[in-house]
């Protein structure tokens, strides 16, 4: 018989058996959550990526003070990108009472690629997205804008020479470039009118800027083309150039969602280990048989290798048919909660579940089944000939290494599935030496107890392979079910609450000197929380150690501020930060400091109206610019305050009922400017809020996974437990001593698994906050108390539950069996 | 530990039989209706005595051989054994009766894989109650010539050497009586009469009782009595070792 018809019969004569149905269904739920999770993260991480270029209104922008040729434009066209234009100047507008400082935006068609403008009708009322961009004649105007120019919606304005009407209100661009700290407020009009508006002459100050969206290779493939054609004057800036509050919290969210993808990876890894040991396990008579018949070794192994190849077809297309549907489902259920519609499905992450689903079957299930063509033809008349197939083989090793390797590369988040993968590897070595060394120690313990305890501990003994194997399963299913309670729950409220709920919501911009405490108290007597008034001057970098700066947007005007001690939500990554009374030392965000090429031990030297500060470089520091907080690239010593001019800038929380108030106090000096950002802090709540849901039905999905687990675990050990107990009870063992040796040999492998699980969960939870997500995590006593029980409950009651029928075994069973 | 049987037993307590069947019958519904398997079984088995059970196969000997020890109760009639009528009973009880009275030989050895020769004995003494189960296990694997076998796994042994393991695990507790289903089916010729001989030892030495269900001729004339099933009907046949 050749080896195609010999897989066909087998598999068809095991339609029957539930060690084959284990198999696929092990297969199955693998392929079917991972399928689900990796679809949907990847939507939701293009989702992501799309608002995370709301911080540019694109995925690239290429910007300078000469307009970006059109072949520019044209090349982005060829490769199918979206394109638009955008002309960004400040210049005084007028209306008929007053003049004010304006940061002018002319938006060219298709403004923005990313992201959407919000627009209210009125000052006060709700803002709502704007479909479109101001018509030619018309201008959209920040609300402050009204109160310099003392007018109302409907009222002309100038712009150079164009007259135009104020039509709405702007309530949010997401681009709005300089962030809550532009100190001029914003109109934003039709290009062609800024064009025309004569402002454009030698010397303007205006920048033109090209965006350029659409699909992430094209986007890739068009910034290798061009990046090399632009001089030095022009700029690109792709979205990860672009770091603001925004795009932080919609890191940390695709790392969350990579967390629960991962954690099924590894259910999916065990579930299909145990379904597979059974499996092998079960063909070992069948195969006895086919020799005791004559068939050759080689037949056999390559038949089985045919199966197990039909299997994992099966297996996969049912996968990726569940998987699908499951990712639909998980849309749709946040579907409601979303802002805007997901990204449709990708189908590029199919073959690589395909083949995710092959290697894990492979390398799982294939050692046993082509250890099968060893099975002595012998067994058929004695069973006890037969001899245990041998576990530990490399070829399994790194058959799985391989499988796993290839969700951490489409997931793209190498760092942190060594945390979740590493973990495991690292938890399950422990849960099998600690099921080895608890083996060893009951078969020890059963000799000097007696009755029942010697039962159940001696179960644990009689079944050493299987034992380990089940505990370091279901420790592992176990971690990863923690795991991701840990992630959903606590580290998502504890992330949420890393952003303090005096998180500033508004800052107020150029307070001069004389007026700095005057307003501290005044904001104060309004109620306001977390007031932070920080010193701001305006000044250009004119030398780095003695030499001309590079010119760069990062050069140039510079913002910088003085302290004298290190400010919050900072952390200083070289160097030392100096001491209260120190002088002529300079501090620097890591980011600015590696942009400008500057070190440790350079000297930089500022002018600020021609006044100049010098000071050494003597520490750098990592800033969490996700916090809220005002925080600055450049910080100087204190004396800086007699040599530049400057102004003050403040950050609070308004209480909500005190609005008007604190307008009342930003109008009584005209030269302050208040700014509400609340809008900012709220899409990042948002974003959160969106993770932790998203989070939450992966949830569902791992858990489906893990219940797998535990089943094919405790369903691997059920017919030698048959057969044991019907011995057992034949030999005249009563039904509570039977019951009661479950119950010890399951409750030592619950107390085990648990307590590594829940260990590991904690440790690799934290390991997680910290250096992923930036946090601290206290692992609550809930996570300890709550998962150690449940899943003590679980294991105990599901091994109880599955076990029933070994308890029910007639004892003449025995009779019957060969 | 304490025993209530010797060899005298037999002649002193002459009118106390071991194992008594009256009219038992077994019936299954099966699917296409109910299947009788057993009528009108009757019995009679004195301490000491040795019984043989034949027949074609698929006449009913495990069936039979299987409510006799009390593994499941007949539809109908009624077993005593060593005094107490099984179907008064509980599934517990029953199985306290065999821990106590009964041993198994089965056709196919049923050691536990993963223990040794002298853990598989101990098993059987353990769940007797034993107090000292390492010396009487070493002792009757002494006595089935495997004292120098304690520390080997049934697959390191051959067939004849697993059942005497068998063999030694059902007398080690010290039963009154001892099933047998088939004990030489599974070896050849050769070792099943080794294996035949061991048994008939023990009855001899322990004064055990044997009720042997077999296919062999020879080793059925060894018995007291031979008992024949045919469709479902036991025809005891008389044999002059038959006690009076
Ligand atoms: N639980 C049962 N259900 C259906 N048929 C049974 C059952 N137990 C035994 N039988 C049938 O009863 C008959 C006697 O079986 P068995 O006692 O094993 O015979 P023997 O041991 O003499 O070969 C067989 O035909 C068998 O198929
Ligand atoms: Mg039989």
């Amino acid at each position: 018989m050749n080896a195609w018809r010999l897989s066909s019969r087998l598999l068809l004569r095991q339609g029957r058996s539930g060690a084959l149905w284990m198999l696929i269904i092990g297969l199955g739920v693998a392929a079917a959550a991972l399928t689900a999770v990796t679809l949907f993260t990847d939507r939701v991480g293009r989702a992501l990526e799309q608002q995370a270029g709301e911080v540019l209104a694109a995925d690239l922008r290429i910007s300078g003070r000469a307009r970006p040729a059109d072949a520019l434009e044209a090349q982005a066209r060829e490769l199918g990108l979206s394109t638009a234009r955008l002309l960004d100047l400040d210049t005084v507008v007028y209306s008929d009472n007053e003049s004010s400082l304006f940061e002018v935006k002319g938006a060219g068609d298709g403004y923005p690629l990313r992201g959407r403008l919000q627009v209210a009708d009125a000052p006060g009322a709700a803002d709502r997205p704007a479909d479109g961009l101001p018509g030619t004649g018309e201008a959209w105007i920040e609300p402050r804008g009204l109160r310099a120019l003392s007018i109302e919606l409907g009222d002309p304005i100038w712009v150079g020479e164009q007259a135009l009407t104020v039509t709405r209100l702007l309530t949010y661009e997401p681009d709005r470039g300089d962030g809550p700290f532009a100190l001029a407020p914003r109109v934003i009009v039709a290009l062609p009118d800024l064009l025309d508006a004569g402002l454009l002459g030698p010397g303007s100050r205006a920048r033109h800027r090209l965006l350029v969206a659409g699909p992430a290779e094209a986007v890739s493939a068009y910034e290798q083309a061009v990046r090399p054609t632009l001089d030095d004057r022009t700029r690109l800036t792709t979205i990860r150039d672009a770091e603001n509050q925004t795009s932080e919290a919609l890191d940390q969210a695709r790392r969350f969602l990579a967390v629960a993808a991962l954690t099924a990876v590894v259910l999916a890894a065990v579930a299909v280990l145990l379904a597979a040991l059974r499996f092998a396990e079960a063909q070992r008579d069948l195969v006895a048989v086919l020799k005791a018949f004559g068939a050759r070794g080689a037949v056999i192994q390559r038949a089985m290798l045919l199966m197990l190849l039909g299997l994992v077809l099966c297996a996969a297309a049912l996968g990726a048919l569940g998987g699908g549907i499951g990712q639909h489902l998980i849309a749709e259920i946040l579907a409601g909660n979303l802002q805007e519609p997901l990204p449709p499905v990708s189908l590029a992450p199919l073959p690589g579940l395909a083949a995710f689903t092959l290697l894990l079957a492979v390398g799982f299930a294939l050692p046993p089944l082509a250890a099968l063509r060893h099975v002595p033809p012998m067994r058929i008349l004695n069973r006890s000939l037969d001899q245990r197939p041998r576990a530990g083989a490399l070829g399994w090793l790194l058959a799985v290494a391989v499988a796993l390797l290839l969700p951490v590369i489409q997931l793209g988040q190498p760092r942190l599935a060594l945390y979740v993968l590493g973990g495991s590897a690292v938890l399950a070595l422990a849960l099998a030496l600690a099921a080895w060394g608890a083996v060893r120690l009951t078969r020890a313990l059963a000799h000097r107890v007696r009755g029942t305890y010697r039962f159940g501990l001696a179960g644990l003994g009689r079944r050493e392979a299987m034992s380990i194997v089940q505990t370091t399963a279901l420790g592992l299913g176990l971690m990863a079910l923690l795991l991701l309670m840990v992630v959903r729950t606590e580290l998502i409220d504890q992330w949420r609450a890393s952003l303090p709920d005096d998180t500033p919501d508004h800052f107020m911009v150029n307070i001069q000197p004389d007026q700095a405490d005057a307003l501290r108290e005044e904001l104060a007597a309004l109620g306001v929380e977390g007031l932070q008034v920080r010193p701001m001057a305006n000044a250009n970098l004119v030398a780095i150690t003695g030499e001309t700066p590079p010119d760069d947007a990062f050069t140039g005007q510079v913002n910088l501020s003085w302290i004298d001690r290190l400010p919050p939500a900072n952390v200083v990554r070289e160097g030392r930060f100096w001491s209260p009374d120190a002088t002529g030392e300079i501090s620097l965000a890591s980011r600015w400091a590696e942009r400008v090429g500057v070190g440790l031990g350079d000297r930089l030297t500022f002018d600020g109206g021609g006044q100049t500060f010098t000071g050494e470089v003597t520490s750098i520091r990592e800033v969490d610019w996700g916090s809220f907080n005002v925080n600055f690239f450049l910080l100087v010593t204190p004396e800086a305050a007699n040599q530049l001019p400057h102004q003050y800038i403040a950050s609070f929380r308004a209480p909500p009922d005190r609005l008007e108030a604190l307008d009342r106090v930003a109008r009584s000096r005209p030269n302050v400017t208040l700014l509400d950002v609340g809008a900012l802090v709220d899409r990042v709540f948002e974003i959160i809020d969106q993770v932790s849901r998203a989070a939450q039905v992966v949830f569902a999905f791992t858990l489906a996974a893990g219940l797998v687990v535990l089943l094919a675990a405790l369903e691997a050990t059920r017919d030698q437990r048959r057969s044991e107990a019907a011995l057992l009870r034949t030999l005249g063992a009563e039904r509570r001593m039977v019951r009661g040796g479950l119950l010890i040999e399951y409750g030592v492998m619950a107390v085990i698994a648990a307590a590594l699980a829940v260990a590991g969960a904690a440790v690799v939870g934290g390991l997680l906050a910290r250096e992923l997500f930036g946090f601290d995590y206290r692992p609550g006593v809930g996570l300890f108390a709550l998962g150690f029980g449940a899943s003590v409950a679980l294991i105990v009651g599901a091994g109880w539950l599955g076990n029933r029928s070994v308890l029910q075994t007639p004892p003449v069973r025995i009779l019957r069996e060969r | 530990m304490t025993r209530e049987h010797s060899p005298s037993d037999a002649a002193d307590g002459a009118a106390r039989p071991l194992l008594v069947a009256q009219d038992v019958g077994f019936h299954v519904e099966a699917p296409g209706g109910r299947l009788d398997i057993l009528h009108d079984i009757n019995l009679t088995l004195m301490p000491g005595e040795t019984l043989a059970i034949v027949g074609a196969s698929g006449s009913g000997k495990t069936t039979l051989l299987g409510l006799l020890a009390g593994l499941e109760l007949p539809s109908t009639g009624g077993i005593e054994l060593a005094g107490t009528a099984l179907e008064r009973l509980d599934e517990d009880g029953r199985a306290e009766l065999r821990r106590r009275r009964v041993g198994f030989v089965f056709q196919s050895f049923h050691l536990m894989p993963s223990l040794t020769a002298l853990e598989n004995v101990m098993l059987a003494l353990e769940i007797a109650g034993v107090d000292a189960p390492r010396p009487a296990a070493e002792a009757a694997l002494r006595e089935v010539g495997l004292g120098h076998r304690l520390d080997h796994y049934p697959r390191q042994m051959s067939g004849g050497e697993q059942q005497r393991v068998a063999i030694a695990r059902a007398f080690a507790p010290e039963p009154a009586l001892l099933f047998a289903d088939e004990p030489t089916g599974n070896l050849d010729r050769r070792t099943g009469d080794q294996v035949a001989e061991l048994l008939f030892r023990i009855h001899r030495d322990h004064g055990t009782s044997l009720v042997l269900v077999t296919h062999d001729p020879a080793l059925a004339r060894r018995c007291d009595r031979t008992a024949v099933i045919e469709d479902g009907r036991l025809a005891l046949q008389p044999d002059a070792a038959t006690p009076a």
